[in-house]
């Protein structure tokens, strides 16, 4: 039940001032983490806040991409689920600790598991491009990754089942409309509320009853009536819903649907290869070097082990500064 | 981690270790599930320990286990849920429960089954050894390594390699995929059954074993004692001579009266036809004398043993691991074989 689920208590904001300081604050702590400190000036060498929100926005759309391409085809839930993991992930998580693209794959891994759409790995990685041995190994690793940075809140309340909700409703009290007709335009609008953080700001059944509003509207259809006569009948609740479901509404509407150029993108991710963790990129010694160790030994590793490879890394930040200045 | 001070190792599960710590700030037991990702399948984190925490996040009443948190430690993570001394396997072991207790066992089970029920949550593993027993002795259903959603009216298909072997739904042994909750409702009356026998009622050496004592004991199937059995995936693999139904005084001998009446409602082929917990809750056996027994009337927890949280992750033990689908889906030819050496030695 939403009511009292974690992604009520958890993972939905009042505003979108929230999430912005939010994310601010997530890239301001990496940014201040490796900061090289005999450097006095960094220049543009991190990625600002709204650099990792553009980049985002791009692995979005290759998210979706994705996610329509997978063989064998997937629910709309394990889509809405993945989604939502990777909006939940890089709340607090800055994209030059972990690179999206690998954690787009592993968010969609674990939403097929707790979704029930059963793949093995070697069926899920074939839908990737590239070298499948190392996605394989990169989602395997990021998996109880992901899983801590989500809290191990893994029950994702997506709008898909309230919307037969509303059409059966609907049908039932409204048999002169044709719901089934609204159905596509609700798809088309429901797809659009993964590009923005609707999901992180409201609650699946407001989000669904947005999108058959949009829908009747689009198929010049009034359920002004159903909604404020047989739905709520609460005059104050009305009014809440309403007002939700205008902002929903001016939040899809608003959002620019067109992902970033492929120029920015290009300049972007070259910028993030410079900033990134190293410790968390695969192709990396350190990482490498990590990977053994944990495999090797039981224990975590100590404090001492994590500050060394910080020093090491703001030397190498370090480095990389002075090199772009001459 | 370091919220916790590690007492004791008390089992070891198929995905790990379980420990006994004390949580440092509030001084509360607890058990520490680790389940370790480091030797587990191909595929990654098991969707059997994903399934146990969604489950587990979800429930919160007093005949069901609580999860108070779940945190990752290295390449492992860690389940933390309140501290159970003790198992319903434990007490069995050491007393011979008088009605009014078994009832009272019994009803908490019940309650716990409703409530899971109600969440469309089969457990599936229902056994004594996963009925836990608190300090105060409130019985708590636990270990949901083999739960799963199900959808009242949608036709999924489930593994049917599921619920330890003795306490298993006729339909399991003949390798059912489409199933329901009441696979819980039978373990329950199985494990009923039980208390009041003293020993467990069909304890089958193999799964041919178990479908032998099960249908030696309520008869030969037939279209109207359970329609549709014959249509199942393994029904034709196996086949006994005609037996007829042994009543169930004589199986399960008890001075409770109506005892049988109401495991009738339990012990029966026909899953549309058995109890719902919430029915079997209001059943008019519980009206009956003995009167169900207070909680401070149950026996106390048995003293420690040295395996004595056996029963806390034995999910995938390797009573489940063999199974039905080894001996007969695979190669039917050997099931027959081992049915023929099996009845003869009877």
């Amino acid at each position: 039940m939403f009511a009292t689920s974690t992604q009520k208590s958890h993972w939905i904001f009042s505003d979108e001032e929230t999430l912005i300081k939010i994310r601010e604050d997530t890239n301001k702590f990496y940014v201040d983490r490796f900061r090289p400190p005999d450097v006095e000036d960094i220049g543009d060498f991190f990625l600002t806040a709204t650099e990792e929100r553009s980049l985002l926005h791009f692995y979005e759309y290759q998210l979706k991409d994705f996610c329509m391409k997978f063989q064998p085809p997937m629910s709309k839930a394990v889509i809405g689920t993945a989604f939502s993991y990777f909006k939940r992930f890089f709340l607090y998580n800055s994209v030059m600790d972990y690179h999206p693209k690998e954690i787009l794959v592993t968010c969609v891994y674990l939403a097929c598991k707790i979704e029930e759409f059963n793949v093995t790995i070697a069926q899920f990685v074939a839908n990737v491009r590239g070298d499948r041995v190392k996605a394989q190994e990169i989602i395997l690793n990021n998996e109880l990754l992901l899983m801590s940075a989500v809290k191990f809140h893994l029950t994702v309340h997506n709008p898909y089942r309230p919307v037969e909700g509303f059409l059966i409703d609907l049908k039932t009290r409204h048999p002169i409309l044709e719901a089934e007709n609204l159905r596509p335009y609700i798809d088309e609008f429901l797809d659009k509320v993964l590009m923005t953080d609707v999901p992180l700001m409201y609650a699946p059944a407001q989000i669904a009853l947005a999108s058959v509003l949009e829908a009747a509207r689009k198929c010049r259809e009034h359920l002004d009536v159903y909604v404020t006569s047989i739905l709520i009948t609460d005059e104050e609740m009305l009014q809440s819903v309403v007002d939700a479901i205008r902002t929903i509404r001016l939040m899809v509407r608003v959002k620019n649907y067109e992902p970033p150029s492929r120029d920015t993108v290009k300049a972007l991710e070259k910028k993030l290869e410079k900033c990134r963790n190293q410790e968390n990129n695969p192709d990396s010694t350190i990482y490498k070097t990590r990977m053994m160790e944990e495999l090797l030994e039981e224990d975590e590793r100590t404090q001492q082990d994590y500050s060394t490879t910080l020093a090491e890394q703001r030397m190498h930040f370090a480095r990389l500064i002075m090199e772009s200045k001459h | 981690m370091n919220d916790y001070k590690v007492l004791a190792t008390v089992g070891e599960g198929a995905h790990g270790i379980v420990l006994k710590a004390r949580h440092i700030v509030s001084g509360d037991l607890v058990a520490l599930k680790k389940v370790t990702l480091k030797k587990i399948s191909e595929d990654g984190i098991p969707v059997q320990v994903i399934r146990e925490i969604k489950a587990l996040q979800c429930l919160e009443h007093e005949n069901v286990v609580y999860l108070i948190d779940v945190f990752p430690q290295g390449l492992s993570f860690v389940m933390v849920f309140e501290f159970m001394p003790s198992n319903l396997w434990e007490i069995l072991d050491s007393y011979k429960l008088s009605g009014g207790q078994a009832k009272c066992y019994m009803k908490m089970i019940l309650r716990g089954l409703e409530y899971l029920h109600s969440h469309h949550i089969m457990h599936r593993d229902l056994k004594p050894a996963n009925l836990l027993i608190a300090d105060n002795k409130t019985l708590k259903i636990g270990d949901f390594g083999l739960c799963r959603l199900y959808f009242k009216d949608e036709k999924t298909a489930y593994s049917h390699q599921v619920a330890t072997r003795w306490y298993r739904a006729p339909e399991l042994l003949y390798g059912a995929r489409y199933y329901d909750e009441t696979v819980d409702i039978w373990s329950a009356g199985a494990i009923f059954a039980e208390m009041l026998k003293g020993s467990p009622v069909f304890p089958g050496e193999n799964d041919i074993d178990q479908l032998y004592l099960v249908i030696s004991s309520l008869g030969t199937p037939n279209e109207d004692t359970w329609p549709g059995h014959s249509e199942l995936p393994d029904y034709n693999k196996i086949s006994f001579s005609k037996m007829c139904p042994v009543p169930l005084e004589t199986l399960v001998p008890s001075d409770v009266p109506g005892c049988s009446d109401f495991l009738r409602k339990f012990l029966i082929y026909d899953s549309n036809k058995r109890l719902s917990a919430k029915n079997a809750l209001k059943d008019q056996f519980f009206d009956m004398s003995p009167l169900t027994c207070s909680i401070q009337e149950l026996p106390s927890n048995p003293p420690p043993k040295q395996n004595y949280f056996r029963g806390f992750d034995s999910s995938c033990s390797e009573d489940n691991a063999g199974g039905l689908s080894a001996s007969t889906s695979e190669c039917s030819s050997t099931s027959t074989i081992t049915l023929k050496e099996d009845v003869t030695r009877r």
